[in-house]
């Protein structure tokens, strides 16, 4: 007992001693415009790291931020996820939907001052498509005429993508798509500079033609971007100067935040995130990022116990997702469907997955294996090996799942291992019966959250997708419908019943969504919150008073003594 | 002399080969796909599939094994153009090249990547050792000097708390005390000038350097006791000499000469980077690298890790004992 008082005295000592105690100081002052005003930098810091700045091979979020900035696509994302123009004034598509035409604005440049032309969208697209680049999504543009000769080298060229003038770009799909514009809308595809030629080459210095370009990369450390002026939008962008830190610590960033030295902080830690959100001066000015995605547990259809469906279903019923809320509350959603409300999974009366317990029990007794709660007799009679990596969240909700199955007779045996180790272990054909899984949205479809994890077609024996080996011909066809339909109200309908099936037979059991909390300066001015892109500060400009020294004093020695001591 | 001289350089070059080839099966053995890792956990198996080949991780272990031997060091065009398909990635030395490949997650040449922060980590792990020598020199002194006073205790004690604590805490501490509060240094970063490097090279040198000093001074302090005792000590004393110059000359230079194994070993480990207070202070070195090349998988770079590490251990070790001979004529018999 004294050696726990001990300890715990120690570590308020500890926390106390880094300023963990403490409210925030407060935010520095804005100078009060009502209207945009043009300069400034701002100064962005992440403790994670970006490996290429190409958009052909880039495939992390983190580089989505700035890749977003510097290149720009013939059409994009509005606020709400729908498709608007870009670089192109206009678009359309044909009666039967398979071909997208793209018309180009007047007098819009690459960085290096070349002007884009349909020919530059052309060369990206098939430099970006090209076999020998190493980019992870390529799958998302299959329905492109002639994509299998092209990744097959039967072709040089992509048949489908064809120039009908300077300024007018084609694109022939194979059968009607309606993922084609959204999947085109992400940043894999946006031109990049005649510099990049016509295939991937490590060498090249990024250029592109989104409203800033490129200062200057130090690899690990630092990104630097500068306003385009030739940008297409008048008056846009405001900021002279974005600049990006990288493999920063979170406690220095908020230490950075504090200081003025940042302007924004989205990676507060826990504790943090509750000391700026219960502080009445900050509270304001923090913002969630909800970029859709769902979290659960995968469970593998091929191996026993979840071969039994009874069994899939005890576990969907028997997860409380409120409880697993309370483990990060500023930062889950609890998900009872595979669609998120801003994929159209907003029907309060669809039969989602929900916790109730003496159904999980009448599940497990379905199944074979009733479980008596009064003497802990019965259940599944072997532990299930359940591998989680090295993350927060996931050992301590390994734990809480762990307690809430053992409820229904499904003794899980944690395993910790590393995230290489978990994907091999979670994708490979007859080697985990059940894991947590998680998957965001690659770009805003609800198809993208069926046919990559949940059809036949994504099973494989290595490197699978769909983690469960789930395989419903139901299911599969009415993807395929659903990829071809392009009426909205219809694939809606489409969808619902694909959620319908996938709650029923329960390949995995839903348990939240994800969203990160920031906080921001109060002189960051026009921050907004994209369905698409996480972080999005394109159209961001900085209240900041002149007059005023930005950057906050020193405390000096006594006052550093003070806090120490308190 | 000489042939032991050659005999050690022989079994430095052997213990860097087989590190390296040790490091090499055991990363290829481990149960996960660098593939995955540079498609990221979302690719479509079609796509990882195409990276694997394109990275060459559908050859068999022995063959790649083989062909990066093969590239480690071999013969080639002097400066060829980093598009050169064969000799793009090599680092040259007139004809001579050392190949380690292309980083998996940052596609471009380990040895530029290495190329980069071999310096950085070199300046910071000079920086610790020097800030550990002569901290831990100093307190071991004074500790000896007023041996069995509170002095004493005091040194003794601190440097029991510099060894307990660990890094991290350290450095936490230095950072929130003389950056975050006083702002007298920058919290962490490399800096763009020479003024700016040497200001953030402080708190990452001093975190370094004060476990290393704890260690140090209970070293000295203990040698120097013994020492003073020792005949030429005495008389030295006997000779009236002042004390200052009989701590410094007489006693002191014995006491140093188990700690210049200690700082050679320390230099050499350093080298292979300082994994914690790197990350911690985002200091571009070899440390915070090794680390993201173990979790990426990124082989190229953890080969090129490793065998910097190594070499860094054996020269040290090497210079350990060549050093012993010009400290101590006994040892050179």
């Amino acid at each position: 007992m004294r050696s726990i008082r001990k300890r715990t005295s120690a570590l308020v000592a500890c926390a106390a001693l880094l300023g963990c105690q403490e409210p925030p100081p407060s935010p520095l002052p804005a100078a009060g415009n009502a209207a945009p005003v043009r300069g400034g930098e701002l100064r962005l810091a992440s403790a994670f790291d970006i490996k290429s700045l190409d958009p052909a091979v880039a495939s992390d979020a983190l580089t989505g931020e700035a890749i977003e900035l510097m290149f720009a696509g013939l059409v994009d994302f509005d606020d709400a996820g729908h498709i608007v123009p870009d670089l192109a004034e206009r678009f359309e598509r044909s009666e039967d939907g398979t071909t997208y035409r793209f018309f180009l604005r007047d007098n819009i440049f690459f960085h290096d001052g070349s002007p884009i032309r349909a020919e530059d969208c052309k060369r990206t697209i098939e430099r970006a498509l090209h076999p020998d680049t190493p980019g992870s999504f390529s799958l998302f543009y299959d329905r492109i005429a002639g994509f299998e000769d092209y990744q097959n080298k039967k072709a040089d060229h992509l048949a489908g993508v064809v120039v009908e003038g300077e300024r007018v770009l084609a694109i022939h799909l194979r059968e009607p798509d309606a993922t084609f514009l959204p999947a085109f809308a992400m940043q894999i595809l946006r031109p990049v500079c005649p510099s990049a030629g016509d295939r991937y080459d490590d060498t090249w210095t990024p250029c592109g033609a989104g409203p800033f370009k490129l200062e200057s990369w130090d690899r690990g450390r630092t990104l630097r971007l500068v306003r385009f002026d030739k940008w297409w939008q008048p008056g846009k962008p405001y900021l002279d100067r974005i600049t990006y830190s990288y493999s920063m610590n979170i406690v220095t960033e908020r230490y950075k935040l504090e200081t003025g030295d940042l302007d924004t902080d989205r990676e507060l830690s826990l504790p943090d995130t509750f000391r700026y959100q219960n502080d009445p001066r900050w509270k304001l000015l923090g913002e969630y990022d909800v970029i859709p995605s769902i979290n659960g547990e995968e469970m593998n259809v091929e191996m026993a116990p979840f071969d039994n469906v009874e069994i899939r279903r005890a576990v969907a019923a028997a997860i409380d997702r409120d409880q697993i809320r309370m483990l990060k509350t500023p930062s889950l959603i609890p998900l009872y469907r595979v669609l998120v409300p801003s994929l159209g999974g907003d029907d309060p009366n669809f039969p989602a997955q929900k916790h109730d317990y003496a159904a999980a029990l009448e599940h497990m007794r379905r199944a074979g294996f009733p479980y008596d709660p009064a003497t802990g007799k019965g259940g599944w009679p072997k532990p299930i090996t359940y591998p989680v990596y090295k993350q927060g969240l996931y050992e301590l909700s390994a734990q809480l799942l762990q307690q809430q199955l053992a409820k229904i007779g499904l003794r899980l045996e944690i395993k910790v291992v590393s995230f290489p180790t978990y994907l091999m272990m979670t994708k490979r054909r007859g080697t985990t019966a059940m894991a947590p899984a998680g998957w965001q949205q690659d770009y805003p479809d609800p198809n993208d959250f069926f046919e990559p994890i949940f059809t036949t077609s994504a099973i494989n024996d290595e490197d699978s997708n769909n983690g469960a080996f789930y395989s419903n011909p139901r299911l599969d066809d009415l993807v395929v419908r659903g990829r071809r339909e392009l009426d909205a109200a219809k694939r809606k309908a489409i969808y619902d019943e694909a959620d319908a099936i996938v709650c029923s037979d329960a390949p995995w059991a839903m348990e939240y969504q994800y969203r990160y909390y920031g906080v921001h300066q109060p002189y960051v001015k026009g921050l907004r919150q994209s369905a698409v892109w996480p972080n999005y500060v394109r159209d961001v400009w900085l209240d900041k008073p002149r007059a005023l020294a930005m950057r906050r004093a020193p405390r000096g020695i006594l006052a550093t003594l003070e806090g120490l001591l308190r | 002399m000489i042939r032991r001289a050659l005999r050690r350089i022989v079994w430095a070059v052997l213990v860097v080969w087989a590190t390296t080839t040790i490091t090499f099966f055991i990363n290829n053995v481990l149960p996960s796909d660098p593939a995955r890792m540079v498609a990221g956990p979302q690719a479509r198996p079609r796509d990882i599939e195409r990276i694997r080949k394109q990275l060459g991780l559908d050859r068999p272990v022995l063959e790649q094994y083989g062909r990066f031997m093969r590239r480690l060091v071999h013969f080639g065009p002097p400066n060829p153009s980093p598009k050169d398909a064969e000799h793009g990635t090599c680092a040259t030395l007139g004809r001579l090249h050392f190949d380690l490949g292309k980083s998996y997650q940052q596609r471009r040449p380990v040895t530029t990547i290495l190329g980069e922060r071999l310096p950085r980590t070199l300046m910071l792990a000079l920086a610790a050792v020097l800030v550990q020598t002569l901290l831990g020199v100093l307190t071991g002194l004074i500790a000896a000097a007023k041996r069995n006073t509170a002095i004493d205790h005091l040194t003794v004690g601190a440097s029991l708390v510099g060894i307990s604590a660990p890094t991290f805490i350290i450095g936490l501490v230095l950072q929130f005390v003389l950056a975050h509060r006083l702002r007298l240094l920058p919290l962490d970063g490399f800096g763009e000038t020479t003024s700016q490097h040497v200001a953030a090279i402080v708190l990452p040198a001093l975190t370094l350097g004060i476990y290393g000093a704890a260690y140090y001074t209970r070293i000295v302090r203990d040698e120097l006791i013994g020492a003073i005792k020792m005949d030429h000590v005495r008389t030295a004393r006997a000779k009236g000499l002042p004390a200052w110059r009989v701590w410094m000359k007489h006693a002191l230079r014995n006491a140093l000469v188990p700690l210049v194994t200690l700082i050679g070993l320390d230099l050499g480990a350093l080298v292979g980077g300082a994994i914690v207070t790197e990350t911690l202070f985002r200091w571009p070195g070899l440390g915070a690298l090794s680390v993201t090349a173990l979790l990426d998988r990124d082989g190229p770079v953890v080969m090129g890790t490793v065998i910097i590490s190594s070499a860094g251990i054996v020269l040290a070790n090497l210079l350990v004992d060549f050093s012993y001979a010009l400290l101590d004529p006994r040892v050179r018999r």
